[in-house]
């Protein structure tokens, strides 16, 4: 029900798109979901005052259905948080948003399937057929479709609840590795994950955005707030404990153990060799090159855009180091 | 003849054609983004450009809203007899009835794929379940308003249940019928689109994926084509009441 919420929030958006980024004073922050482990680095910052010291007063909104993108470009809110390929999909149309800080350096989507079907991979997966729910218009179904023969597969929206898959063993859907086989699990299933990314369609993912030009005119307030998350992560991936306690006041939908494995399950996608030689939330030149290639090739953008504007070195790779 | 048929046609196209213009003017001089309001030429564009995806969309919507409403229709009116035919019947379903009107469809929607499963089905039914009630209401309102003279007359003359539903009931209750309908078809495209966010296919799906691909133009376009499909409708059931009422109800006299 993501998208549905999105087409009134979006209109909310052009009605609102007159009022600035810092109201009374506090610096907007729009998340796309609820609070879950994909944002902890954010809340452990919260926590331990990270923003606060580094004269930031960081102010969450925003949630499931955000048009994040749209808040960010039109200065309804200073920063917000979306995926990779979005930032590539949005500067195509022309909107001048940049991103300044990638959570996952790994993608954490993924098709989930019943592990009773013994499969052992996507192509495996697509050969066997069976049906496959995702949201219409995800660019990794395109890579999808056109990496592999998706013929046997019959393809049907998504409706975030888990409920057909515990239902049907042939049902294939998408997932974050954090959120649904969790879930499934907890709920009975004996669930098996393929991540995109193996298969070579590798975004960044819970990517944080500013607009163009808040990172022109406030280069240093765009790196405070990077140094302060990559802070909060660092914090969060050694500790998750006491802001996901926080995110649980907040999002009472998730219980505390479910807490406890989504953080555990993302660590590796968060914390990968490149984030520890080059810093968390750290981005390369190469990724957003390929991934702008690619979606050129699936026909989602015109142009194949310039990489090198689609996100800032906030400083994590300053200090003389040339960018990777 | 034709005259007439300009004066009915001219103001309505008149004001579309100045909201556009007003509109791609404005949105042209403010330099809105076209990621959050694109201008009417660019929708027409993405129309015109995208049409061998919104077409078959298109059909596709049009079909399940067509069987959802014309199940509406005839389940409606059925309950609506069932409901009439006592007080104490009216009493006990009634309220049930409402549940059609009050069911948030959108929480609902989902459980719609696990009952029916994906495709056509869960989609005509979610267009069925927001067109019902406002069918039951206008037909049970008009079963209920039948003038007592000629229930009397009736009685007097021995009629049977069925002669009475069928000669005096049911035509007099028709105008009511053809407004509900004309309630129930704009809801129908509704509950088809709400229906194809979960069940799949149609100008749903098209919606879905345009938002998540950030083209605004395109979701304007299916949009506008949702509207179509429901003035079309709007349409039919004017027609339909034209010709159905026009020897001799006041609604319709003088057409």
């Amino acid at each position: 029900m993501r998208r549905v919420a999105a087409l009134g929030a979006l209109l909310a958006a052009v009605s609102l798109c007159a009022c600035g980024g810092s109201r009374d004073g506090k610096l907007a922050l729009a998340l796309n979901w609820k609070p879950e482990p994909e944002f902890g680095g954010l809340y452990e910052a919260l926590r331990t005052g990270a923003f606060a010291s580094r004269g930031l007063p960081v102010e969450v909104t925003g949630g499931p259905g955000a048009p994040v993108v749209q808040m960010v470009e039109s200065g309804q809110v200073a920063f917000g948080v979306a995926a990779a390929d979005e930032v590539v999909l949005a500067r195509d149309r022309g909107t001048d948003v940049v991103a300044v800080f990638a959570t996952y350096q790994t993608n954490p989507q993924g098709i989930m399937v019943h592990a009773a079907r013994k499969l052992s991979s996507l192509a495996d997966l697509f050969a066997a057929g069976g049906t496959l729910a995702v949201e219409p218009g995800l660019p990794y179904v395109k890579w999808l479709e056109k990496r592999f023969d998706l013929s046997r597969m019959k393809i049907v929206p998504y409706g975030y609840s888990i409920a057909p898959f515990l239902l049907d063993p042939m049902l294939a859907q998408q997932v974050f590795i954090t959120a649904e086989p969790i879930q499934a699990r907890r709920q009975g299933a004996d669930p098996q994950v393929f991540l995109i990314a193996d298969s070579g369609f590798d975004p960044y993912a819970a990517v944080y955005i500013t607009s163009g030009k808040q990172l022109r005119e406030e280069p240093a307030r765009v790196a405070a707030f990077a140094a302060a998350l990559r802070d909060g992560w660092r914090g969060y991936l050694d500790d998750p404990a006491p802001a996901n306690a926080k995110m649980g006041e907040l999002n009472r939908e998730m219980d505390a153990e479910t807490f406890r494995l989504a953080a555990a399950a993302q660590q590796p996608l968060v914390e990968t060799d490149f984030a520890k030689q080059h810093g968390l939330g750290a981005m390369s030149l190469d990724r957003w090159s390929e991934l702008g290639r690619q979606l050129r090739e699936l026909g989602l953008v015109d142009h194949e855009p310039d990489a090198a504007s689609c996100f800032a070195d906030t400083g994590a790779l300053a200090g003389g180091a040339s960018r990777p | 003849m034709i005259r007439r048929r300009l004066d009915l046609v001219a103001p309505p196209l008149a004001t579309f054609a100045a909201t556009t213009l007003l509109a791609e003017l404005a949105i042209r001089a403010m330099r809105v983004s076209p990621l959050l309001l694109p201008a009417p030429s660019a929708v027409a564009r993405a129309a015109w450009t995208q049409s061998a995806l919104l077409l078959p969309a298109f059909a596709s919507t049009t079909r399940c809203t067509l069987v959802g409403l014309a199940a509406s229709a005839l389940l409606g009116i059925l309950a609506a007899i069932g409901l009439a035919s006592s007080r104490l019947v009216e009493r006990a379903f009634y309220p049930y009835a409402i549940f059609f009107q009050i069911v948030p469809i959108v929480a609902v929607a989902p459980l719609l794929v696990i009952w029916f499963g994906y495709g056509p089905r869960a989609v005509v039914a979610a267009a069925f379940i927001v067109s019902v009630f406002p069918v039951i209401a206008n037909t049970l309102a008009g079963l209920r308003s039948v003038d007592p003279a000629l229930r009397d007359l009736f009685r007097l003359y021995g009629a049977g249940p069925w002669a009475r539903l069928v000669k005096l009931e049911l035509p007099w209750a028709l105008p009511f019928v053809l407004t509900g309908l004309r309630v129930a078809a704009g809801l129908a495209v509704i509950g088809a689109i709400v229906g194809e966010f979960v069940g799949g296919g149609g100008l749903g799906v098209v919606v879905l994926g345009a938002m998540r691909e950030q083209r605004t133009d395109l979701v304007f376009a299916a949009v506008g084509y949702a509207s179509l499909l429901g003035l079309s409708l709007f349409a039919l059931v004017n027609l339909a009441s034209r010709l159905a009422l026009r020897r001799w109800h006041a609604s319709e006299e003088g057409g």
